[in-house]
């Protein structure tokens, strides 16, 4: 007696596809998360749209800067060593920055100095460069935990009101400084 | 050594706040080398964040605040134990996800073979093949040693 069974359903069309399509979308989605750039590497960072964080610091020529005496008026704010190569590389831009502005008026650029071991070297730097505008201590670097800086060279833009409106880190160049410029209302160089 | 003496004497925090101190650092990553919490990295910026921890712990704040004061500065990168909220959940909640659907599975396919296994002497009992007999006896053989008094005894039945 011969019984043959009768041969099984096949299976509907969509559930043969669906672990390859379940397949195809991971690794989709995977290549994009790792194509795609880190948004924060260079520019922004959680305090771009914060207000910047308040401090008082005595400059390296003895003088008090906080930052509620500049209030109103467009700040550059820019985390500094004299063992930072790439600072050595954008301090002409500040140079340029700070000598186009009069004192007094207009933009305020301030430098901040970061786990700066030797404040002679920063003098020499600062000699070197002739950079006018004030560079603060930053003893025990309250100020740039504040701010959330993780290396150097790191410089946030700060509006009229407080604001700040750009975050720049890894080093500047012209292009770079005039897009930060813009965003607090500063004609770029 | 001295300096620790007197930066710790100015900080003023006792032994629990210290032991919390820590634990929190634990949870702190440095942020210039990333793999390390503040409390093992040797960097000057994760010796003064430990220090700010200690200032906030002497100030009265709470965990939640401190973590808050670095997240807000760092980012969500700064904790090494991302808090279980918002589209953190999604990477708390795929494991055990997975090893729930990974265990509905293997639950299914079991079932699927025990019922195999309990249908199939039923169906075979009214098809009984000489081809399928031979080799049903043959499993038997192998698997049962006391099978074999049966098919003795069948044998002889027969003749």
């Amino acid at each position: 007696m011969t019984n043959t069974s009768p041969l099984p359903n096949p299976a509907p069309l969509w559930r043969r596809l669906l672990p390859p399509l379940i397949a195809a979308s991971l690794v989709g989605v995977l290549g994009a998360a790792l194509l795609s750039p880190s948004r924060n590497a260079t520019t922004g960072g959680p305090l771009v749209g914060k207000p910047a964080p308040a401090f008082t610091l005595e400059g390296l020529d003895g003088t008090k800067v906080s930052l509620a005496s500049l209030k109103g008026r467009p700040v550059v704010l820019n985390f500094w060593a004299s063992w930072c190569s790439p600072c050595r590389e954008e301090a002409p831009l500040f140079r340029d920055l700070s000598e186009r502005q009069g004192p007094g008026q207009g933009l305020a650029v301030v430098g901040i100095l970061f786990q700066e071991t030797q404040e002679q070297n920063a003098r020499d730097f600062i000699r070197e460069f002739a950079l006018a505008y004030p560079s603060l201590r930053d003893l025990k670097s309250d100020t740039a935990i504040n701010y959330g800086v993780a290396g150097i060279p790191e410089t946030f833009f700060i509006d009229r009101q407080g604001t700040i409106q750009h975050a720049d880190r890894g080093g500047l160049n012209r292009e770079r400084l005039n897009i930060g410029l813009e965003k607090i209302g500063v004609t770029g160089l | 050594m001295a300096c620790s003496l007197l930066l710790s004497g100015a900080l003023a925090i006792t032994p629990a706040q210290k032991a919390r101190a820590n634990a929190l650092g634990n949870n702190l990553r440095c942020p210039i080398c990333t793999g390390l919490p503040i409390t093992e990295s040797t960097n000057d910026l994760s010796v003064q964040m430990l220090r700010e921890v200690r200032k906030q712990i002497a100030a009265g704040h709470s965990n939640r605040e401190i973590y808050a004061y670095f997240t807000a500065r760092y980012g969500n990168f700064v904790l090494l134990d991302p808090p279980k909220e918002g589209r953190n959940l999604l990477l708390w909640g795929t494991p055990p996800a997975a090893l729930a659907a990974g265990g509905a599975v293997l639950w299914k396919v079991l079932r699927r073979r025990r019922q195999a296994n309990e249908s199939t002497p039923a169906a075979a009992t009214p098809n009984s093949d000489e081809p399928f007999d031979s080799f049903l006896a043959k499993v038997r053989r192998e698997t049962r040693p006391s099978a074999r008094q049966c098919r003795e005894q069948d044998t002889e039945s027969h003749a």
